[in-house]
């Protein structure tokens, strides 16, 4: 069992239920600090609605969710957000009729960067990922997948980000980004120490980046390991393929 | 795709165009005549209406319908005021700010919860239960017979003073509106409009900021409201129709909604059309209705649009020119 200390984000009997349907069942995870973590599992078992419990935009029915020891489920999504968590969702939701610069202020401002710091990192950001070039460009005028990755690098203008939370950001997006997608990742986590939680069902990358998996299946976990460990796990192999 | 010279170009004519706007405007009153001097009087009252709506429905995305109520609670505030007990007009429009602020934080905290339809029959729920109100309360405020007003500036040259007040008044809230979508605040309003969950999750306190919008939104109301009490010279529940409230919403969305100029365009392009057509009656409000579904179907960037597209043929032609 984990040492209470050395967690970053951890929940106890994490539950949400939508009417008759339960989504998140019970739900007992951890994260430590500096990890890359990937969640997987088949479609409706839960993962996103998880994501969104950490993140404030559901409640939960019942159980609680902790980060650096501080209990967060009763706060409002901005106010975890001020507690250095962050998160993309499945389709590209940036704000369009802002450029691509000005969404990358907006996470800087609201924790009180000056205007000079933030267009300073925000640049070097884009031209990292190379967003650079648009960085004037109305977001609605870019692709689907520069929207994605618009997403996952205005995320990091927040400083310190303890743990960012990337709901499928791999889905329907050119391997050329994707490989930027995944450098910006790596280089973010080495550098800065950003923990990440990639829920993703593109199983090469997840291997590829993260160093242990999670499996939910019908709002539960069901395995955790390495992805050899919970490839092999038979419960994994049941849920994938027996429903 | 729109490049960076073009984005440019737009700011600049968009700015370009104001400045224009307003040196075409403070020598008007050397042409025009006595009549044309008030109906921009009035036109710079709905200018300013018009872009502190445009602050919180264009740029925050909250289709409020009670801006007139709050133009009519600052008028009868500071019409009340002075002629009640004794104080100066000064205070007056002091007591006009306090009031649409106070009333505006009110409204902003029971309604700005609720989504599009919700605070809009809200807003306009509170609107009718203001123009009741004032023409109930007869013993106070005389009800439909009106209010007598203690009048801004008397003797021969009152229609040119209260001219360029009324413009001062204008380019102030219009100035206003700039710092405030170049400032912090501007880009949370923004966020706010285009997504508000993920406003939320980058951080920005929603309801905090929508309702500050608010209030400053009704404060200018207010003031406005209080000014044109004491220029017209009697206030009447009129001033909280409905009417009132569609000819701010006609005038934003002719002119261009979510843009500086527009309103300011949209405001005095009405008030200047329904005077010239008076004599046409209330069939002018069906023509301007109609061109508002126009617009709002076929080109929702109305008026600012058509300039800034008529900027960007030049600017290419321009181009195209020089090579």
């Amino acid at each position: 069992m984990d040492n209470q200390n050395n967690r970053l984000l951890y929940t106890e009997k994490l539950t949400r239920d939508f009417g008759k349907l339960r989504a998140v069942d019970r739900l007992s995870f951890s994260l430590e600090p500096g990890e890359i973590r990937g969640l997987i599992g088949p479609n409706g078992s839960g993962k996103t609605t998880f994501i969104n419990l950490l993140t404030g935009i559901y409640k939960p029915t019942s159980g609680e969710v902790y980060f650096h020891g501080k209990r967060i489920d009763r706060l409002s999504p901005e106010e975890i957000t001020h507690q250095g968590i962050m998160r993309t969702f499945q389709i590209a939701r940036v704000f369009g009729d802002m450029t691509v610069l000005e969404n990358m202020l907006i996470p800087a401002f609201t924790q009180g960067t000056s205007k000079r710091e933030a267009v300073r990192r925000a640049k070097e950001l884009l031209d990292f990922s190379l967003l650079g070039r648009l960085s004037s460009e109305p977001a609605r005028n870019l692709s689907g997948g520069q929207g994605m990755l618009l997403q996952i690098v205005r995320g990091f203008m927040r400083q310190p980000l303890g743990l960012y939370l990337l709901d499928e950001p791999f889905a329907g997006v050119h391997p050329a980004i994707k490989d930027v997608m995944i450098e910006t990742i790596q280089k973010m986590n080495r550098e800065e120490g950003v923990t990440f939680l990639i829920v993703s069902h593109e199983l090469t990358i997840v291997r590829r980046l993260c160093s242990r998996i999670s499996v939910l299946h019908g709002g539960r976990l069901i395995s955790e390991g390495t992805m050899k460990e919970v490839a092999n796990d038979p419960q994994v192999i049941d849920s994938y393929l027996g429903g | 795709m729109k490049n960076i010279s073009d984005s440019r170009l737009s700011g600049l004519s968009r700015y370009g165009l104001l400045l224009a706007l307003l040196l075409v405007v403070c020598l008007l009153p050397f042409w025009t005549g006595q009549y044309y001097l008030q109906v921009f009087t009035i036109a710079f009252y709905y200018v300013v209406l018009a872009s502190s709506w445009n602050l919180i429905a264009g740029y925050t995305g909250q289709f409020s319908l009670a801006h007139h109520a709050f133009a009519a609670i600052g008028g009868y505030a500071s019409a009340l005021l002075v002629t009640r007990s004794g104080f100066p007009i000064s205070v007056g429009i002091l007591a006009s700010l306090i009031s649409s602020t106070l009333m505006g934080l009110i409204l902003g905290v029971l309604c700005l919860r609720m989504r599009a339809i919700y605070l809009a029959i809200a807003t306009w729920a509170f609107a009718e239960s203001v123009r009741i109100t004032l023409s109930m309360t007869y013993q106070i405020t005389r009800g439909d017979l009106g209010l007598a007003v203690p009048k801004l500036f008397l003797g021969a040259g009152r229609a040119l003073a209260c001219y360029y007040l009324f413009l001062g008044l204008a380019v102030l809230t219009v100035l206003t509106i700039i710092l405030i979508n170049h400032s912090k605040m501007g880009y949370y309003l923004r966020a706010i409009r285009d997504d508000e969950i993920v406003a939320r999750v980058m951080g920005i306190n929603t309801t905090r900021w929508k309702i500050f919008s608010f209030i400053i939104s009704s404060g200018i109301a207010g003031i406005a409201g209080a000014f044109y009490g004491h220029y017209n010279g009697l206030l009447t529940p009129v001033m909280v129709d409905f009417n009132e409230m569609a000819f701010i919403v006609i005038m934003v969305v002719i002119g261009g909604i979510r843009t500086i100029p527009g309103p300011v365009i949209g405001a005095i392009l009405i008030e200047v059309l329904t005077e010239t057509f008076r004599e046409f009656g209330e069939i002018r409000m069906v023509v301007f209705a109609l061109a508002v579904i126009a617009i709002a179907r076929l080109y929702n960037e109305g008026a600012m649009g058509v300039v800034r597209q008529l900027a960007q043929r030049i600017s290419i032609k321009g181009r195209h020119g020089k090579v």
